[in-house]
């Protein structure tokens, strides 16, 4: 997470990845309402049911949460399950989460270490978003990558080969652990 | 650039070109970090030179800030001085036109106690927020904003245990955590008028980019720092029933080399009518006035 350094005020300065403080009180809207939204996301997503997606916070601390998505049907992810970790800051919903894959995916915008690039979680992000379209825009990125930008350029370069691509994703996969 | 923080422990960055298993835990993190440092950097630039909202200043102010440019500005802000007397300058981090509405609009009502815009307003923002539901947001995500909203508008009215002075109107909108909601707020309510009534605001768009009015609405009106444009403000206006006019000053003349300021004022219709179905006659007065210089808006003061 990107620190949001030389504003004045009394909102709390977000300083690290993987922040484990819930932020200092501010006057009108303070940590308790972070962690108000986390709880009203987590709520939402255990009710909506969606398929594919899913997501639950770390034992003791809210704003570190672990996701799965489960690759779409009829695209060379078809079969496959991905764990990310999203790290939440304390500035949330204001600055994005920290998004990353835990389990390897081969893929044109996910690098080595698992981690997104994705424009909704850098610059495009907007607190309109919330934990379960990120993980519904991570499952379709997956299917539709951006090959124009790739961090992964022999991903990007074996996307048109899409059979070539399919046994690759099989031959790297390594299925999370429960 | 500098690494802060230790995000780069080690800074082998040459190790990003190829697609090595390597022990560099981080060098990935690196481009994006980069930029968003690069960006607030920047943002801390501006914020040294101007808060999110600034002290009310003389139009003589404005002047002098162009004191040795060109005569055609020059001339228009003498034109101006006839009709406005003070400007207040909002930071240029692309929130200007949402922080100067709110403050302007916050100013208003502190001033005049105006209890029946404030009902008439909160009735508009009730249909904003069913509209937002109707598009399908789900209520957490715009929540916290409507309320922090809601709040500021019972505190600028006066006779409260919360009341607020200007002095306190002021700080607020120079706190982040205050601040920055509103603008978010202004930002929801823009986004679902556009989204309410995307055919209307489809050929505005596709004017400007080749994007669809969802992907608009996600890219240039959601995200906090996207600039605005006419789109904008005529959504603003209409949401929120509110009319605003925005005084032009760029180098713009006439053709028979004359000079005047242009204006253009965004006026919702009551009734459920909007800047759509212009052409009404009556003569309106638009309590906010901003100040449009290419890229930037400030607030403006009538004499």
């Amino acid at each position: 997470m990107a620190t949001v350094n030389g504003y004045q005020g009394n909102t709390p300065v977000a300083t690290s990845t993987g922040t484990k403080q819930p932020a200092p009180t501010a006057k009108t809207v303070d940590s308790q309402s972070v962690l108000k939204r986390l709880q009203s996301e987590l709520m939402a997503l255990m009710m909506s049911g969606d398929s594919g997606i899913s997501a639950f916070p770390e034992e003791d601390n809210i704003f570190c949460w672990k996701g799965t998505i489960t690759g779409s049907k009829d695209t060379v992810f078809e079969g496959t399950e991905y764990r990310l970790s999203l790290a939440f800051p304390n500035d949330y919903p204001f600055k994005p989460p920290k998004v990353k894959f835990e389990t390897g995916c081969f893929h044109p915008n996910v690098d080595v270490y698992g981690n997104i690039c994705l424009d909704i979680l850098q610059d495009k992000w907007s607190s309109a978003y919330d934990v379960r379209t990120i993980l519904l825009s991570i499952q379709s990125l997956l299917g539709e990558p951006n090959i124009s930008s790739p961090l992964n350029t022999q991903a990007a370069q074996l996307w048109s080969n899409q059979e070539e691509y399919r046994k690759m994703v099989e031959k790297l996969y390594k299925a999370p652990n429960a | 650039m500098q690494n802060r923080e230790g995000v780069v422990a080690d800074g082998e960055k040459e190790s990003a070109v190829s697609i090595p298993v390597s022990e560099f835990d981080d060098w990935a993190k690196f481009a994006d970090d980069d930029i968003m440092q690069q960006q607030s950097a920047f943002h801390a630039e501006e914020a040294k030179k101007v808060p999110f909202v600034g002290d009310k200043e003389p139009l003589t102010m404005l002047a002098a800030e162009y004191e040795s440019g060109s005569p055609i500005l020059l001339e228009k802000i003498k034109l101006l001085g006839q009709q406005y007397a003070a400007i207040r300058r909002t930071r240029g981090d692309g929130n200007c036109f949402f922080r100067s509405f709110m403050f302007s609009y916050l100013e208003y009502v502190l001033e005049s106690q105006d209890h029946a815009e404030v009902d008439r307003i909160k009735g508009n923002v009730e249909e904003c927020r069913k509209t937002l539901q109707s598009l399908g947001y789900a209520d957490f995500t715009f929540e916290d904003f409507f309320a922090l909203f809601l709040e500021q508008l019972d505190s600028v009215l006066q006779g409260n245990e919360d009341s607020i002075s200007q002095d306190e109107l002021i700080i607020r909108s120079r706190d982040q955590s205050i601040s920055d909601y509103v603008v978010m707020f202004f930002r929801f309510v823009t986004s679902g008028e556009i989204r309410k009534r995307s055919e209307f605001f489809e050929p505005f768009i596709l004017g400007l980019t080749n994007a669809t009015v969802e992907q608009f609405c996600k890219s240039s009106v959601e995200p906090m720092g996207e600039e605005s444009d006419h789109v904008h403000i005529t959504a603003l206006s209409d949401a929120l029933g509110v009319p605003i006019r925005v005084v032009y000053l760029d180098r713009s003349s006439c053709d028979n080399g004359g000079v005047s300021v242009n204006h253009h004022d965004f006026v919702p219709t009551s009734g459920g009518h909007s800047n759509a179905t212009s052409g009404s006659t009556e003569p309106v007065s638009p309590f906010i006035t901003l100040l449009y210089r290419p890229g930037h808006y400030d607030i403006l003061y009538p004499k």
